[in-house]
């Protein structure tokens, strides 16, 4: 297989990164980890031409938390970084679970959550567990930057609110809350290197056996990450139970619109939104830990 | 404790007693049966070890090979001058540049040609090749040739590849028949009258490929007259007779080298574009031209395990004693035979191996259709319909009531017997591995017994130790070997044919000549595959290395010492009889004091003699039937197996855990425990593979839609149970001191093994491979239902969505 | 870094990488991948193509102690980087214990994956001395095997993690 040819800048800052985005153009595109990007170039379905590296943009890196804003995480942060990240692992060790679930090994040493997030695939690992904790994404262009929830930057399959001519996705932050538990749960059919077939994520605020507050996120059955909005509703207020789960897990169902493919039929996906709503919510309610 | 069988049909099975050798005694062997590092280990691990794609050849082009698009297609024209012009392109060839002799793996049916000529017959069939400067600038080229088709309807589906109004794939072959099986043992009929208890069944298998790590690679190189060939091959030999049959070369001047081969699994045995275009693409620029498949081109190239449909149909008494069997099967061939005839005849096969039964009538009919190509995939056509035949006895044994184990006890084939399709089994411990299984397994105490959720199944298999006759007929010794000690002893170079494609026949073929010399294994050199320098083989395929390739090097360390220990006997003054040779020392039988060294005895030999070599071959005798397609499935010996494995399946969700896999193997005497045990997990990994995650899928155009290791799964690490690898003891008395196969005998149970541990589990079937969860949940769901139980609809719940 | 135009503007970029100690300044387009450089610019074809995507690991080398699957990185993106490849892991012709324990334990057949394996399974000790099986098992996940059901795999990294104990 081969690359297409390209030309190839290393920016040294984000502001010289964001005017080269602006004078190359449309068909320019950013170079965080590659794992995406340079698998669609050989397979023909994308050819760029000019790729611009952030590899330079070392503040792009860092995993912060402070109490005001909470959990920063540069954009070009990979996937093992934050698993393995302290910070990150004290703060929301369900996120650093989630990052552990992404294909494999390798892929995690160079993708990253920038990336992850821009290429904006429905199955994607990140995203459920993000919007379940409430993050937002930081996107720089050349004179500002604004933010953007995490819940509504994707806007369709491959689609995200980035405007790629101009805007570089900086940081992602989860901000402090409340949440006393939560989980990501992956369903995919080997247990390495494996696309979500399904994938839940859910965040309760408990008090006592009451859900104050939910958030459940569906992966993989939607043309984007979904909130089952439904779902939440049917527990909020209430003391939880067995019964109550599984009622959320069937209402959740309604949040989603799988396709059949490949890997499995409509009919079994939503299935599986059933059973693994109702097991991330109570891993959520009784783990203990955000 | 079992009732008689019924009068009229025959009541077991016929005997047989072998007339070699009998076990020896004493077996206290020097360097067989030993652990020894594999000879190639340390080029392994340093990454110094070269693979086809790894060798660079000064002046070197790189080649590829334009593919069709559509599954059936008339090619209307090819227009290559676009590509001619980019720069780095030298050549760019077509039908019309290269013979148009039709070729195949299998001489009843040469089907394919180089490239095709009017008609292409599956996405991925060969039209045309490039050869430029490098990798980027072929792909390039590819995209250049333009080619003109008309796009025919398609045969996707085998089911109705021979219906009349099917479109004709193959005009010699109507109705896309591509072989047509009947064959008849005994009174099946009669059998199915007397029994007890009748049952059939019905199980689709899956289409699924080799997936070697390593992808086809091969460079030509022309020299004059003559042609080299480096290939990823399973076999140089086959290699070279096809290539040189295709150029009408005589086959002194076409020499084929394998250096080393990152798996074949059997896709590697006949010679593909790779070598054709490569050879013509060679010849034209006056370079060596080196080609390549990448991992979609490979899935596409296939050659892999044909999916079958199965229906079998027995009778059996009130114990379980199976009377006879009907096995009525379609397979669906692709568009190419490759190794497919065979692949067919061995379906029906092997299936009389593991239990005795007199009555068989074996049906078949193998298609052609719009798709890859399949060939010869780990245990060659015979895993599918042992997991059908296992699932199916399953079945017949919770109808009567029997333990699974239990049934399979009763019906296991014994010594010394000759099946009903006219294969002679030697050592046959299938017995012995059933009861071991059931005791390392703790099946008597897990049966019945297990928590909701888990179950144990069992299931057995069997394959040849090497194919009784040849891909094409000759009288050519089927393995041949030579050994030259060096001048001053102090090494010994074996020449072999055989093929180490992994699996590590240089290293148990360098123990063997080291015992059968009384040599050491480390002073061992290997000189093999290459059909310039090395004797014939016919290569690695029907796990025949170890038997076959095995007795033509015991012949020849065998001759060596009788030299060796004429030489010593004149220097000491003693005759050889009185002699004995071990790990290099030689010494007097009766006098330990009398003694000296290999190498003085072997440099003796060659100042007064010169060269001490020896040789050997070896052909198997005159085996199998009369009747049609009787020496397929002939062999030497046969390998037995059984498995059981425990799995706990999520009652929600489908998913199947596979905790523990115990295989018990009567392989005969073992060279290498540790590399035959390995076989066992690397045959019992393909089989989970094939049992679960593997698939090769199609859209509707006949398009793969998964050709690659992300969506055709391959179990990863974390995908693996516990597996517990172990022996009988068993002594082959047709194999070099006993021994059989063991390559392909761990692929054969497992489907059946899953099956029958699902079945146990949750009392439901699923009765096509993969075994995935999305089946087993949609079993379970049937299930519920047939119990009144109440099941949610997914399909029917308020929709939020837009 | 720098760039220069051929005849028909196709940039070239020379880059500054160390590979098994090393150091490189090829000159390099834009579309090599790191892999190639290894495989065709230095001659090191220790680091095996099985797919070209990721999927299989069989080009995994250390990029800066990290492995990586050599196939998705752009030569470009290793200006600076500390390469290990399968040829630098023995050290003047001794054999380090994981490819001691490899070979002791029969943890190889056909070959292709244990450069990849080697390498990986060499970061997880040097992060982690002493792993626990499912650790060796998830280090390794993402190389492909075809031949040992990883079965003498993960126990030649066991027993290699042992020897430090």
């Amino acid at each position: 297989m081969y690359l297409p040819d390209f030309d190839y800048y290393a920016p040294e800052s984000l502001t010289e990164a964001t005017g080269l985005l602006m004078q190359l153009g449309p068909s320019a595109r950013v170079l965080a980890g590659g794992t995406d990007i340079l698998v669609k170039m050989k397979s023909g379905l994308l050819a760029p031409s000019a790729l611009v590296s952030l590899k330079n943009l070392h503040e792009l890196r860092r995993i912060r938390w402070d109490a005001d804003r909470g959990l920063a995480i540069g954009a070009l942060a990979t996937h093992n970084e934050i698993c393995n990240s302290a910070v990150v692992q004290e703060r929301f060790l369900s996120l650093s679970e989630a990052a552990h679930k992404l294909a494999n090994n390798q892929i995690r040493n160079r993708g990253t959550i920038g990336g992850n997030l821009v290429n904006a695939i429905p199955s994607a690992d990140l995203p459920p567990i993000l919007i379940a904790l409430g993050a937002y994404v930081t996107l720089a262009g050349p004179n500002s930057s604004r933010t953007v929830p995490v819940e509504s930057f994707f806007t369709g399959v491959s689609r995200c609110a980035l405007e790629p001519e101009r805007e570089i996705l900086t940081e992602v932050v989860i901000p402090p809350q409340k949440t006393t538990g939560s989980t990501y749960i992956k369903f995919g059919l080997r247990r390495s290197g494996a696309l979500a077939v399904v994938g839940v994520a859910a965040a309760v605020t408990m008090d006592g056996n009451v859900v104050r507050d939910v958030r459940i996120c569906l992966g993989a059955v939607y043309k984007v990450p979904t909130r089952a909005i439904q779902a939440e509703q049917v527990l909020i207020g209430k003391t939880w139970t067995n019964d109550l789960l599984e009622q959320a897990g069937r209402t959740a169902v309604g949040c989603c619109l799988p396709i059949s493919d490949i890997r499995g039929s409509a009919e079994y996906r939503r299935d599986l939104v059933r059973i693994f709503t109702r097991r991330a919510l109570k891993r959520a309610i009784t783990q203990g830990h955000v | 404790m079992s009732q008689p069988t019924p009068a009229g049909l025959k009541s077991s099975a016929r005997t047989y007693t072998h007339p070699g050798l009998p076990e020896p005694a004493d077996k206290d062997y020097a360097v067989i049966g030993k652990s020894k590092p594999k000879i190639d280990a340390r080029e392994k691990v340093t990454g110094q070890a070269r693979y086809t794609a790894d060798l660079k050849f000064p002046n070197m082009l790189y080649g590829k090979i334009l593919t069709s698009p559509h599954a059936h297609a008339r090619i209307l024209s090819i227009d290559t001058s676009e590509a001619e012009k980019i720069p780095g392109v030298k050549a760019v060839i077509t039908h019309k540049d290269v013979p148009t002799l039709k070729y195949g793996i299998s001489p009843a049916r040469w089907d394919e040609n180089i490239f095709c000529i009017e008609t292409v017959k599956f996405v991925g069939d060969k039209v045309a090749a490039v050869a430029c400067i490098d990798e980027e600038t072929c792909y390039k080229a590819l995209k250049a040739i333009k080619v003109e088709y008309e796009v025919l309807p398609a045969v996707l589906d085998p089911l109705h590849a021979m219906d009349e109004d099917a479109p004709q794939i193959h005009p010699e072959y109507p109705l896309n028949k591509n072989t047509e099986i009947h064959q008849n043992f005994g009174d099946v009929d009669e059998a199915f009258r007397q029994a007890d208890y009748v049952r059939t069944d019905m199980f689709v298998g899956n289409r699924t490929y080799q997936a070697p790590m390593e992808p086809h690679t091969a460079t030509s190189i022309w020299q004059g007259g003559k042609l080299t060939v480096y290939s990823s091959t399973q076999s140089p030999h086959y290699f070279q007779y096809y290539i040189a049959r295709e150029f009408g070369l005589p086959m002194g001047d076409v020499r084929v080298i394998k250096t080393y081969v990152g798996g074949g699994f059997g896709g590697k045995l006949e010679p593909t574009g790779l070598e054709f275009a490569g050879a013509v693409l060679a010849r034209l620029t006056g370079r060596p031209v080196k080609m390549f498949y990448d991992r979609a081109e490979m899935f596409a190239h296939n050659r892999g395990r044909h999916r079958q449909y199965m229906k079998l149909t027995t009778g059996v008494n009130a114990d379980g004693r199976i009377l006879g069997v009907h096995a009525d099967f379609i397979m669906d061939g692709g568009a190419y035979t490759s190794l497919g005839i065979a692949t067919a005849y061995y379906a029906g096969a092997m299936l009389t191996l593991t239990y005795d039964f007199e009555n068989y009538r074996f049906d078949m009919n193998r298609v052609y259709t719009n798709l890859p190509a399949c060939g010869a995939q780990r245990g060659h056509g015979a895993p599918q319909p042992r997991y059908a035949f296992e699932a199916h006895l399953d079945n017949i044994a919770k109808d009567l009531d029997i333990d699974p184990l239990e049934i399979r006890l009763r019906n296991a084939r014994k010594p010394n017997t000759i099946t009903p399709n006219e294969f002679v089994v030697n050592s046959c411990e299938m017995v012995a591995c059933l009861e071991q299984a059931r005791d390392i397994s703790g099946w008597a105490d897990k049966k019945g017994k297990l928590p909701a959720g888990r179950g144990i199944g069992v299931a057995t298999g069997s394959f040849v130790s090497g194919a009784g006759y040849p891909i094409y007929r000759t009288d050519l010794p089927h393995a041949a070997a030579m050994i030259k000690v060096a001048e001053d002893g102090t090494a010994a170079t074996l020449y072999t044919g055989a093929t180490d494609i992994g699996q590590g026949s240089d290293t148990v073929l360098c123990q063997m000549a080291a015992e059968a010399m009384g040599y050491t294994y480390e002073q061992m050199k290997i000189v093999a595959a290459d059909t310039e320098t090395t004797p014939h083989d016919f290569g690695a395929y029907a796990s025949r290395q170890t038997l076959m390739s095995g007795a033509a090097v015991k012949e020849a360390g065998d001759e060596v010492r009788k030299q060796l220990l004429e030489m010593a006997g004149e220097m000491v003054d003693l005759p050889p009889e009185r002699l004995s040779v071990r790990l290099g020392r030689i010494s007097a039988k009766d006098n330990p004091e009398i003694t000296l060294t290999f190498e003085e005895a072997a440099r003796t030999f060659f100042v007064q003699k010169g060269p001490l070599m020896g040789r050997g071959s070896y052909a198997p005798p005159k085996l199998g039937g009369k009747h049609k397609g009787a020496p397929v499935g002939t062999s030497p010996a046969y390998s037995f197996a059984a498995q059981v494995s425990e799995v706990e399946i999520d009652e929600e969700t489908g998913e199947v855990a596979v905790l523990d896999v115990w295989d018990v193997h009567d392989c005969g005497q073992v060279i290498n425990p540790a590399l035959l045990h390995a076989q066992v997990h690397g045959a019992l990994y393909m089989g989970m593979g094939e049992s679960i995650w593997e698939e090769v899928r199609f859209d509707a155009k006949g398009k793969i839609q998964n050709p690659t290791l992300g969506e055709y799964r391959l179990p990863t690490a974390l995908d693996m149970p516990r597996i517990h690898s172990s022996l009988v003891p068993s002594y082959e008395i047709a194999g070099p001191w006993g021994v059989k196969e063991v390559g392909e005998g761990a692929t054969l149970p497992t489907m059946g093994c899953f099956r029958n541990a699902i079945f146990d589990a949750m009392g439901i079937s699923v009765n096509s491979l993969p075994l995935t969860p999305e089946k087993v949940w949609a079993a379970l769901r049937e299930k519920r239902k047939a119990n009144g139980e109440d099941i949610w609809d997914p399909m029917a719940c308020e929709c939020f969505l837009e | 870094m720098q760039a220069i135009a051929d005849k028909q503007g196709v940039k070239r970029y020379i880059i500054s990488l160390t590979v098994n100690g090393d150091e490189y300044s090829p000159v390099i387009k834009g579309n090599t991948l790191l892999v190639n450089l290894l495989r065709d610019g230095l001659d090191l074809t220790g680091t095996k193509k099985g797919c070209e995507l990721g999927d299989c690991g069989s080009c995994t080398v250390l990029m800066d102690g990290k492995p990586v699957d050599a196939c998705l990185v752009l030569a470009l993106e290793a200006d600076g980087c500390e390469i290990i490849t399968i040829e630098g892991v023995a050290q003047h012709g001794e054999l380090d214990r994981l490819q001691r324990s490899f070979i002791d334990n029969a943890a190889i057949q056909c070959g292709y994956c244990t450069p990849g394996m080697i390498l990986s399974a060499k970061a997880l000790l040097a992060r982690n001395p002493h792993p626990t099986e499912p650790e060796v098992r998830a280090a390794i996940a993402g190389n492909l095997c075809r031949c040992t059901g990883y079965v003498n795999i993960v126990k030649a990294v066991l027993d290699a993690a042992e020897v430090t104990a």
